[in-house]
């Protein structure tokens, strides 16, 4: 009753209105802003961005020796050319080997060397992150002739395994910082509550965090397969064989030293973009994420 | 080691373990970064039975690989015992690949071995001396003299031969004869009518240009020609042999002239040209001339048929003589670390026979270095090759040897000087400073080359 009364017979006297949000009324500016001032930019930064892309796909579709703008009458030469004279069939073959070895042994290695990251605690962690990033500063051609003779020593020169070995051993230092916040984001009290249902730590982390962990996994495992996928140095000191090349290897042979086939290069660059162009256009979503939660937490 | 939960160690003398750690990290850097080799390569090798399994590296890979197959399977057809493997290698990658080869094993038994790379391979110690081999050779005698004294002296300065040539490249202007036709001008032989030519051709509001400048990479190279074509200098090197003609006034003069075309007869994009931009946009548009060589004649007949155009060797001076530096000449070397390199000289002797040299440089547009070759049908068909093979031959022509043996040579011809050539070009530098930079550091290149020489 006292605390009735108290309530009903003195009322609080009224809180003093907040101010608008800012971000309601820069939202507001933003919808109400002309359209063509939104698009215009947005369509000039396209045609200066698709051009080169055009350019591209017109050399590869035009006939040689042809001036025209657009590619009529349309042909095919270039890419059969490049696809079974210039042997990309096979340098296809190889990147796409390369690339989604160094995903899943990339994103694997990673995956567990970040969760130990994330939730151990151990004498040289801080020295370890930082050897981590100091390895980053590290160009791949500094260390190109001591890899080259440890996979001389492997006997695995001239073999697609030291390209992937190389390529997983680039990644993993990013890749490891990446999933490691991802892990530190996931609250360990979920993992606590799957041990005390019974769970051993490896069980809690596939079934209870592992999930958690989807964007992370595809950001880390799509950079690895993009990185790899383009990496031309590794392939060119350790592939001496013509049939164990990639496809970067492959597009650096169309220059000779005094002349270009312009239509077969243009046709090996839309070759090796390809694969690229549909990675980012499936996983872009989940990369942007990936991305911006494993990058600004620590 | 002890590992804890996060967020139960408290994590003690973190500063330590930093220290420890960056130390530990700049061991791991300098460790992986050492190098074990002697330079090289993998030993001496040996001469093997002479069958078995051969690998050769091009050094010109992608386009040529076709032709070489063609050679390596006429090899194999003679020689059934013998298996030759081909790498068609980038030109613009050979030389690092075959450098780490040489640090950290791994070359072939053959290369192709030009005269601008030749230097510093001999100097590591990674090529067979030929001259011995060469004298016992159904080759001996028949190759081209000149081309043997140009790899000869790009070797290192110990007369020895490393590299057998193969092909010979030139210098060409290639020209829109449709276009001069319609303007009514002569064919540019002499540096009057280019220059004439260049500004008359020249109608930028249509996107027609008298000239495409090359202001990227291998622009030195380009510009040199053009110097020593109009100044007339015949020689690199004055007298003494200790100081370069390259800052000649005659050659300041002739630069700067050369440089004032641009963008007032080329389009502006032409200061970033390497030669891919370059050749693309002469035979995708309306451009007068352009400097080259023989490399991309197929190129030119491919995007403009045979009608369009003609490629004539370098103009001539005001006395008349035509004057041009010198192209590498191209050839194939035997590594010493070779395990069979009584099987790898078979393969060098056949691919520079007669037949095979003929049938190569047919399909390179180049100078053949074999003399039964070089009197082959198909040259007289190719302008431009018959052209070049002419003016090297007759003694119309002067080459002006640029310095391929020095080391430093490829360093102070590209990386070191093409950005200022741009500077030139946008009249942010002086001709003649730009000139007596390179000459600087070409004659102390010299110098240290002649102290190292004895």
């Amino acid at each position: 009753m006292i605390t009735k009364e108290a309530t009903t017979a003195a009322p609080a006297p009224a809180p003093a209105v907040p101010e608008p949000p800012r971000p309601v009324q820069r939202r507001r500016a933003w919808d109400e802003a002309p359209r063509w001032q939104i698009y215009l930019p947005l369509g000039i930064y396209l045609v200066f961005t698709l051009i080169p892309f055009y350019w591209i796909l017109l050399f590869a579709l035009r006939p040689a020796g042809s001036t025209s703008l657009v590619p009529w009458p349309m042909t095919t030469a270039h890419f059969e050319k490049v696809w079974t004279d210039r042997g990309f069939a096979t340098f296809f073959q190889n990147s796409v080997l390369v690339g989604v070895a160094t995903l899943f042994m990339t994103t694997l290695v990673a995956l567990a060397g970040g969760y130990a990251l994330a939730r151990f605690d151990f004498r040289i962690k801080r020295g370890f992150m930082l050897a981590l990033l100091c390895s980053q500063f590290v160009p791949g051609a500094l260390l190109l002739v001591p890899l080259f003779e440890i996979f001389a020593e492997l006997q695995m020169i001239n073999s697609l395994g030291s390209v992937i070995i190389a390529e997983t051993v680039f990644q993993l230092p990013l890749s490891m910082i990446l999933l490691s916040n991802f892990i530190k984001n996931v609250p360990y009290s979920l993992e606590e509550a799957a041990w005390v249902d019974g769970c051993n730590r490896f069980r809690a982390f596939r079934v209870v965090v592992l999930p958690l962990l989807r964007p992370g996994l595809i950001a880390v495992g799509s950079f690895a397969f993009v990185h790899s996928w383009n990496h031309f140095l590794f392939a060119l000191m350790f592939l001496n064989n013509q049939e164990k090349q990639t496809v970067p290897v492959g597009l650096n042979t169309l220059m000779s030293a005094d002349s270009v086939d312009l239509g077969a290069l243009a046709a090996g660059g839309i070759i090796a973009a390809v694969p690229v162009v549909i990675v980012f256009a499936f996983i872009q979503k989940w990369l942007i994420t990936g991305f911006s939660a494993g990058a600004v937490k620590g | 080691m002890k590992i804890s939960i996060l967020g139960r160690n408290t994590g003690r003398g973190r500063r330590g373990r930093t220290s420890a750690a960056v130390a530990l990290g700049a061991v791991l850097a300098l460790t992986a970064t050492a190098c074990g080799d002697d330079g090289s390569g993998s030993g001496e090798g040996a001469e093997g039975s002479g069958t078995g399994k051969i690998v050769f590296w091009d050094n010109n890979g992608g386009v040529r690989t076709d032709i070489w197959k063609e050679v390596i399977a006429d090899f194999e057809k003679a020689n059934p015992d013998i298996d030759v493997q081909y790498v068609g290698i980038a030109s613009t990658e050979y030389q690092s690949k075959v450098d780490t080869a040489i640090q950290g094993g791994g070359l072939p038994d053959v290369g192709g071995i030009s005269a601008s790379m030749l230097a510093g391979f001999a100097a590591q110690g990674a090529l067979e001396p030929l001259d011995e081999r060469l004298e016992g050779s159904s080759l001996n005698g028949k190759l081209n003299k000149d081309m043997i004294e140009s790899l000869r002296a790009a070797g290192g300065g110990d007369d020895q031969l490393y590299s057998v040539p193969t092909s010979a490249n030139n210098g060409v202007l290639y020209y829109r004869t449709d276009m001069f036709e319609k303007a009514g001008l002569e064919e540019p032989t002499t540096w009057d009518r280019f220059f004439e030519a260049a500004e008359k051709l020249t109608d930028k509001g249509s996107n027609r240009f008298g000239y495409t400048i090359r202001g990227g990479a291998g622009s030195i190279a380009q510009a040199l020609d053009a110097m020593y074509g109009q100044s007339g200098i015949t020689s690199f090197w004055d007298s003494t042999g200790k100081k370069t003609t390259v800052n000649d006034p005659k050659n300041v003069k002739a630069l700067e002239k050369y440089a004032a075309l641009f963008k007032k007869v080329t389009p502006a994009a032409d200061l970033n040209n390497d030669f891919t931009k370059m050749v693309a946009q002469w035979d995708s548009g309306e451009i007068g001339m352009l400097n080259h060589n023989l490399g991309s004649y197929q190129d030119h007949v491919k995007a403009l048929g045979v009608e369009k155009f003609r490629g004539i060797p370098q103009p001539v001076g005001p006395d008349g003589k035509r004057v041009q530096v010198s192209n590498p000449v191209d050839g194939i070397g035997l590594f010493k670390s070779s395990k069979n390199k009584d099987a790898a000289w078979k393969f060098i002797e056949f691919a520079a026979s007669a037949q095979s040299n003929s049938k190569f440089n047919e399909s390179a547009g180049q100078v053949p270095a074999h003399a039964d070759a070089a009197k082959d049908a198909w040259i007289a068909k190719a302008e431009p090759t018959k052209l070049a093979a002419d003016a090297l031959s007759d003694g119309s022509t002067t080459i002006v040897q640029l310095p391929y043996y020095l080391p430093d040579w490829n360093t102070i011809s590209k990386a070191d000087n093409e950005p200022n050539f741009q500077k030139v070009l946008l009249g942010d530098m002086s001709a003649k400073d730009f000139l007596d930079g390179i000459a600087e550091q070409l004659n102390a290149a010299q110098a240290e080359w002649d102290e190292q020489m004895g």
